[in-house]
């Protein structure tokens, strides 16, 4: 029973055949489905926020903008979200490059420490790494400021407090820029690493030393992935919440971001038409640096980056390599090991204080902290869910996009793939926002409901499930899926024996990722959470207010031992995948 | 795996009419991959398409297979349309029931050998196979390649030939009418590709399925084929047996493109019937016309193979005798190959001998006048490479 001829006779292909040209086939349909709601729960409250400027109670006004530019402080305001982003990420710039510098291009790599860089700020959620700060440098109670102190001491140099104070401006910025420098470091090495070794070679033989060769060649070649790395960490900053919610408002240094929130949760009625005014500002800010890096990296050609394969020498830093190597060691210590000890110390110890009763530590006062009351359990039974749930809903769809993306390069596949990582460039504080206006009330009453939640996270971290799931694609290549199809096997079950087994590794990377956002997130949950739907983030914010620095330690360090087991499982999942050769490219590169 | 008895012979297997694919490049040019190109590939046939990278060949064969959509024309697979721009009909490449080897294999890692051969069985719609069936075939299919003992092991336990070998069982598990192969062996070292080569010969010839094969590698193409397309910018410029292709190349093209070739360009002097007089920078040149006709006046080239050539320390009596002066002597094994410089152009002759002339000697050449092809030049010939017949199909029919 051979073929043609004998299953289908002789007729022509039939309807069936006739309609595959007109109508998307149920995959597709599917697919496209998906691609409609994601792209509606971003779109659709963005859109809200901006007709609601100008559109309040069904007539035309500025009342909003009026509202907004009566601010008594507004230009302080301003001021210090721009002095705050900007000093931010350029330290974040310098901290970035040289580390993927020395990593990529010198004899100061370190292994797996450079494979676990990028990782180290998913460890520490941004709210988690805020508390583990003012409990080490708070300039009474800080535990690193008391063990300085009792350095000094040593010396004969006695200090009542400090010598360092996280409520400061040097405090701020420096805990905003370590969790600024991922971006600019992942872009950075990706421009390293691809950069043509020959460019740099031909400086060298035509004369140029190491540095100068770095100062004219290889940075110059590698700007236009600087620039977006930059690019990332202004956003971050712009959007950032919890850190300076925690480290700023006690300094005094009041940005936007935390303005929007207090507006919408903490003052009653709501403030909504200035949050909104402000909301505003943020879009603009962040389109004016879109359109600065444009114009920057316009105006000059830029390097090509070269075949596979070719891998550029290290450079020998000589009686340097060590020193370099305790640098980036000494960074790592210090960016995240630092403040974990601090969130796992004082919550073991049960309350804050520089004196730490090492015989006494247990896990009564974590216990109790955490387990013991309800509010706390259901907060954290219902960021676990919404992660697990959540996670899992963006992997999926966003894979699904991803294949239809790169299998139809139509206009329409490019117009989805740009909506879906939309939010990147819209600050997340505006989507919650919309989010809030358009959900919350009439018609729908998703006020304090989990669901409410669940649309939030997903519209705010769909970027990231976007690129996780187009790397995951990318990796199965165009040969594998096809002779699936040259086989006789559907889309759907093409789907399901082949890209989903190879893209699995990728894909629950990627899970793991929207699940450590999701759970760590303050942002969404600051603004749609409540006593009704608490989430781990909504509740830190509250412990906060309140006062209580043990319960928020042992907050914090529940949070960091969940993203931690979640990391390391991983991580040992995905190295044990591709050491059975599923990850290896087999198929068509 | 008997023949499909149910196709009846005169229905090809592959029928390709007036197919026309675009792309645009980033420069916003439009550029023809596939420009207008007929042909036909009957049951049995193994017809290879020929050409150089970028010519369009692997663009046609994944139009076929469904993997592309062309613009305009139609693909019948024996007998139904699969592809029509006139009609609006294009069915998706798992409802044409053919088989494909891709170039990289495109074996499944995360499959063995057996999960992979045992796929398309599987796979395809309306048909349920029975398990035992199943297991049955795929071994049948395993060992009719040689390695029925890999079915356990994964594609990255395999040598590139061993993947190779699975990735046939797989596209011969079906019995499917039409195999396609794209480049298949182009992954795996020269001594593994020769046996391949020679294996899967016989093994087509032994099945009777039809086979459309794309290769640049000419030695391939001329081993493996009936039947040749060698593909020239998007278009067919010729389409016949290797021996056709050899002998009698349609154009100039096609003569250079397979095996080596002399030329000297000159302009018609007489005609008289297929036989050909041109004056050339060296002197007088007679040879014969393929198909084309030429008139008095005509800017031609003469060509004709290095192996058709004699080399002669005194004057031989030949209408084709040109003196000449030997450059380098260069022994290759099989045969020396002499390069000569005559009048203005270098040419090329391989004898068997390797002491007729020493470099630096004088020399004569002489070529029997039915062993010169007299081909027109299209264009004024500046683009000797990129020439191309102007009248539409330069298709030569086989037998």
């Amino acid at each position: 029973m051979s073929g043609t001829g004998a299953l289908l006779s002789d007729r022509p292909a039939g309807r069936h055949a006739r309609l595959s040209r007109r109508l998307p086939g149920p995959f597709d349909a599917v697919t496209l489905l998906i691609a409609a709601v994601f792209i509606a729960i971003v779109v659709v409250p963005l859109g809200r926020v901006l007709t609601r400027l100008f559109w309040v109670d069904g007539g035309l006004t500025l009342e909003p903008i009026r509202k907004t530019l009566a601010i008594p402080d507004l230009g302080s305001l301003l001021l210090d979200t721009l002095i705050l982003v900007l000093a931010s990420s350029a330290l974040a710039f310098v901290i970035g490059v040289g580390l993927a510098w020395l990593n990529e291009r010198t004899n100061a790599r370190m292994g797996l420490l450079t494979d676990a860089l990028p990782l180290l700020p998913f460890l520490l959620p941004p709210v988690a790494g805020a508390v583990g700060w003012t409990m080490l440098l708070s300039p009474r109670a800080g535990l690193l400021n008391s063990w300085i102190r009792d350095g000094l001491a040593v010396f004969g140099i006695e200090l009542r407090e400090g010598p360092f104070d996280i409520n400061s401006w040097y405090g701020l910025i420096l805990v905003m820029a370590f969790y600024a420098v991922p971006f600019v470091f992942m872009n950075a090495s990706a421009g390293l690493r691809n950069l043509d070794p020959a460019l740099e070679e031909a400086s060298r033989l035509s004369g140029a030393g190491t540095f100068r060769t770095l100062r004219t060649v290889t940075l110059p070649a590698v700007a236009p992935s600087l620039g977006a790395g930059l690019l990332l960490a202004v956003w971050f900053g712009v959007g950032m919440f919890s850190i300076p919610a925690i480290i700023g408002t006690p300094a005094g240094i009041d940005v936007i971001s935390v303005r929007i929130v207090e507006l919408l949760t903490f003052t009653f009625p709501a403030e909504t038409d200035v949050a909104i005014g402000l909301s505003f500002f943020v879009v603009v800010f962040v389109g004016l640096a879109y359109w600065l890096q444009l114009r920057i990296l316009r105006r000059g050609r830029h390097a090509t980056v070269a075949g596979k394969g070719a891998r550029a020498k290290t450079i020998d830093l000589g009686a340097w390599k060590w020193p370099a190597r305790l640098l980036v060691l000494g960074y790592v210590v210090f960016s995240t090991i630092l403040p974990i000890v601090a969130l796992v110390l004082v919550s073991l110890n049960g309350f804050w204080t520089p004196d730490i009763a090492w015989s006494n530590l247990s896990f009564t006062a974590l216990q109790r902290a955490v387990f013991d009351d309800a509010t706390t359990l259901q907060a954290l039974v219902n960021s676990l869910g919404l992660g697990l749930v959540g996670g899992l809903i963006g992997i999926l769809g966003a894979a699904m996009i991803a294949l239809y993306v790169a299998r139809r390069r139509t206009l329409l596949a490019k117009g989805i793939d740009a909506a879906i990582k939309l939010p990147a460039a819209i600050s997340n504080m505006v989507i919650a926002v919309g989010i809030l206006l358009l959900l919350a009330g009439a018609p729908f009453f998703l006020s304090g409901t989990l669901l409410i939640l669940l649309i939030g996270y997903l519209a705010l971290y769909l970027p990231q499930a976007s690129i996780a799931a187009d790397a995951a694609v990318s990796g199965v290549g165009k040969e594998l899926p096809e002779a699936s199809a040259v086989s006789g096997a559907r889309p759907f079950r093409t789907f399901s024996r082949i890209y989903l087994p190879l893209m699995m590794p990728g894909l629950v990377a990627g899970w793991a990722l929207l699940f450590i956002r999701m759970v760590g997130d303050l942002t969404a949950s600051a603004i749609l959470a409540g006593t009704a739907n608490p989430v781990v983030g909504f509740r830190i914010l509250e412990v906060f207010t309140s006062g209580s620095f043990a319960l928020l330690a042992s907050l914090s360090t529940v949070l960091v031992l969940i993203t931690g087991t979640v990391l390391v499982v991983v991580l040992a999942y995905t190295r044990r995948k591709s050491k059975l050769g599923v990850a290896a490219r087999v198929g068509g590169v | 795996m008997p023949l499909d008895e149910t196709t009846s012979s005169a229905t090809p297997v592959v029928e390709v009419k007036n197919l026309i694919k675009r792309f645009r490049r980033e420069s916003g040019a439009v550029v023809n991959a596939i420009d207008d190109v007929t042909f036909e590939v009957a049951q049995g046939d193994f017809v290879v398409l020929l050409g150089p990278s970028g010519c369009g060949k692997t663009t046609l064969l994944r139009t076929i297979a469904g993997l592309e959509t062309p613009d305009e024309g139609s693909i019948a697979i024996a007998g139904r349309t699969q592809f029509s721009s006139r009609e609006g009909i294009e069915v998706p490449p798992e409802r044409r029931d053919i088989s494909m080897i891709f170039q990289s294999y495109a074996l499944w890692p995360h499959m063995t050998a057996f999960k992979n051969v045992a796929y398309p069985l599987l796979s395809r719609r309306g048909r349920k196979v029975p398990k035992d069936e199943v297991a049955r075939r795929v071994r049948e299919a395993l060992e009719l390649v040689g390695v029925g003992e890999l079915e356990r092991q994964y594609p990255g336990q395999m040598s590139g030939g061993q993947q190779q070998r699975i990735a046939l069982a797989r596209a011969l598990v079906n019995n499917d009418d039409l195999v396609l192969f794209d480049e298949p062996l182009s992954n795996v070292d020269a001594k593994v590709r020769e046996q391949l080569r020679f294996e899967l010969v016989s093994m087509q010839r032994k099945l009777g399925f039809s086979a459309l094969f794309v290769t640049h590698d000419q030695t391939e193409a001329m081993e493996l084929a009936h039947r040749i397309a060698v593909l020239d910018s998007g278009r067919i410029a010729q389409f016949g047996s290797p021996q056709e292709i050899y002998h009698r190349p349609a154009t100039r093209y096609v003569a250079k493109f397979i095996g080596a070739i002399n030329e000297s360009l000159g302009t018609v002097s007489a005609v008289d019937g297929d036989t050909v007089v041109v004056d050339t920078g060296h002197g007088r040149v007679v040879g014969a016309l393929v198909g084309q006709r030429v008139a008095v006046g005509d800017r031609v080239a003469a060509m004709w193979r290095p192996e058709r050539g004699l080399l002669s320390r005194e004057e031989p009596q030949a209408v084709n005798r040109w003196l000449g002066r030997v450059k380098a002597p260069m022994f290759v094994g099989s045969h020396t190959e002499y390069l000569l410089a005559v009048g203005d152009v270098d040419v090329r002759l391989w004898s068997p001998r390797s002491d007729l002339v020493d470099a630096g000697a004088a020399a004569w050449v002489s070529v029997a006048p039915e062993d010169v092809r007299v081909l027109p030049l299209d264009g004024d010939g500046r683009r000797a490479d990129a020439e191309r017949p102007s009248a539409a199909p330069a298709m030569v029919t086989a037998s």
